[in-house]
């Protein structure tokens, strides 16, 4: 594993070698959305809690660091370092403050909440509008980097440094804490294991890595708008974790990266040459009903049985 | 002064009536089967956007009326079909209705543009009540949904296929043992529930505007009715959805639409934080 971990990793480092400023770009998004996926899956595929809100935090991460090194809007001129961790900071603590209410009871409620928040947290981009500025959004200065090489680079290395700290986590005491909580509840409580305080730092965790992403997808745009706390987005991190397999971070990090490419490469150009009469979002949906109802255990886990039932055989 | 309370009282109950079609069978849905139907708001919208285009071509308004609720009890029959495999997959269910609802909303926004459009009401002509005017169609809306929740209600508390659907609600288990056909109950409440989706969407349409959006947006409502009713609780949600249709129509008097999911979202912490389980609700 770890080997192969290593030759990945050469392998995306030499990516500038070989590919077009173009697609580099492409893949560096790819990169950040990674961290979305995989940060989802943190508190989805371990506690088990179903979280629909995820790109709340994305939003937030985002609008908070472009607000803050944007001296235009907020009369603010942070430096985009530290613009990205206030992003993050911010988005936990909302996700603080919205696990404590949500968390402590059971079942759908966290759901359904969360369900709501990026509808919500969208409509502040059209109260105040003069702030936000609307569904135009506005554009970001004092950006990080600014040639697609560095952002390349910075974005592989924030989704490294982002997939290590996770993997420490789940590989934690507080990790098997986590997968106790998704398996039973009720097991985990009696086993003395304050079950909320555990949910709400998944939570917290992982609404932190998401707003480390977002502010990361301005620094990379130079732009911010309202599509980042999207369902469509939301449905995208899903599709992408639900498919490499809930529960692995390594399955949803693969799954995050072929989706991405997927929808912003392949999927336009096949679409444009067949020139259906359909966008590529139908496409997507319809895709992900399919494999909703042919693998509903996601990727991984099918092709990991698949390779288990081969080995077997040959015994 | 007085005007303005008149509005609230009456266009509050009307909004109220509206969404407690939609969240009466939201919640039923969920009690039966365990399910968070997030394709519940396509049923509204693709119904009210058939009516609107059937009477567009010219057809009689009944006849359009009649296709839009056919077209909704066959979403429901999908989304019943869609579910069946993955229902003890709570993620799955998610994903799949959540993905059904946003490829009905980017069928509905190609066809259709994201402008809202109306659908020519059942009848014409003002009321004056207290120097307000008031369209006979609002009128006429709120007392077709309170008989349309009236009957919902006498079905499921005293008829004998009702009184099914409540054993499968308790325990769906239970409820096999003793001869019951879960699996029909379980497609009735999906069609039967989106068919009264399907009939708010057309009311809704005929007395304001309906857009593809509104599909989500009609679930945030849905949701906050849920809870504030209790999850599950057919008769808490039906209150629930005039005490939401009050707040809603005061939000958007006294501050702008903008600012309706807000206090929806403000109402349902507060009831979390609150009575967690609702005002009718069971601890599950």
């Amino acid at each position: 594993m770890r080997f192969l971990m290593a030759g990945l990793l050469v392998l995306a480092a030499g990516m500038p070698l070989v590919l077009p400023e173009a697609y580099l770009y492409i893949l560096g998004l790819a990169y950040i959305f990674a961290v979305m996926v995989i940060s989802w899956d943190l508190m989805v595929g371990y506690t088990g809690q179903v979280n629909l809100g995820h790109t709340t935090f994305v939003g937030l991460g985002a609008y908070v660091a472009a607000l803050m090194q944007t001296p235009l809007r907020s009369g603010m001129a942070l430096h985009p370092a530290l613009a990205i961790i206030a992003g993050g900071v911010t988005a936990s603590a909302v996700g603080l403050a919205i696990g404590i209410i949500t968390l402590r009871l059971r079942g759908y409620y966290f759901s359904l909440v969360t369900a709501i928040l990026p509808l919500v947290f969208m409509q502040t981009v059209f109260i105040w509008r003069e702030l936000f500025g609307g569904e135009e959004g506005f554009t970001v200065e004092n950006t990080i980097f600014t040639t697609t090489l560095e952002k390349y680079y910075f974005s592989l290395l924030v989704l490294l440094v982002s997939l290590i700290i996770m993997r420490k986590i789940v590989d934690s005491r507080i990790g098997l804490r986590f997968m106790a909580i998704r398996d039973s509840e009720e097991l985990a409580e009696s086993l003395g294991i304050n079950t909320t305080r555990y949910k709400v730092m998944a939570f917290i965790l992982s609404s932190f890595f998401a707003g480390i992403a977002g502010a990361m997808v301005v620094n990379y745009r130079f732009t911010v708008s309202p599509d980042l706390y999207g369902v469509p987005l939301m449905l995208l991190i899903i599709l992408s974790a639900v498919l490499g397999g809930l529960g692995t971070l390594y399955g949803p990090l693969v799954g995050a990266i072929v989706i991405y490419l997927a929808k912003n490469w392949w999927l336009g150009d096949l679409i444009r040459t067949f020139s259906f009469p359909i966008n590529d979002e139908i496409v997507l949906y319809a895709i992900l009903i399919a494999v909703g109802i042919l693998m509903p255990e996601g990727f991984y886990h099918g092709v990991k049985r698949w390779v288990k039932s081969i080995s077997s055989e040959k015994k | 002064m007085i005007e303005t309370l008149i509005q609230i009282f009456l266009f509050g109950a009307v909004v109220g009536g509206i969404w407690g079609l939609v969240a009466s069978g939201f919640s039923l849905i969920f009690g039966v089967s365990r399910i968070l139907n997030f394709a519940h708001g396509s049923a509204f919208v693709s119904s009210a956007f058939l009516v609107y285009s059937l009477v567009n071509y010219g057809y009689n308004l009944y006849f359009a009326v009649l296709a839009g609720l056919i077209l909704a009890a066959a979403i429901g029959t999908v989304v019943y079909a869609l579910t069946k495999p993955v229902r003890d997959r709570e993620v799955m269910v998610i994903i799949l209705t959540l993905a059904f609802a946003l490829l009905v909303q980017q069928v509905l926004l190609i066809l259709f543009g994201d402008r809202g459009v109306s659908v020519q009401p059942f009848i014409e002509g003002v009321a004056e009540i207290g120097g307000l005017k008031v369209t006979y169609m609002r009128i006429l809306s709120l007392i077709l949904a309170v008989i349309c929740l009236a009957g919902l209600d006498i079905f499921i508390t005293k008829t004998k296929l009702g009184k099914k659907v409540m054993a499968t609600a308790q325990d769906s288990r239970a409820a096999m043992m003793v001869g019951i056909d879960i699996e029909k109950i379980f497609l009735l409440v999906m069609v039967l529930s989106s068919l009264l989706a399907g009939f708010a969407g057309i009311l809704y349409a005929q007395i304001l505007s309906v857009n593809p959006e509104v599909s989500l947006k009609a679930l945030i409502y849905a949701f906050a009715i849920v809870i504030l009713g209790g999850l599950g609780s057919l008769r808490g949600s039906i209150v629930a959805s005039f005490i939401v249709g009050y707040i809603l129509v005061t939000t958007i008097t006294f501050l702008g639409a903008r600012w309706s999911e807000f206090v929806m979202l403000l109402t349902i912490v507060a009831i979390l934080v609150v009575k967690p389980t609702g005002l009718f609700g069971v601890r599950e």
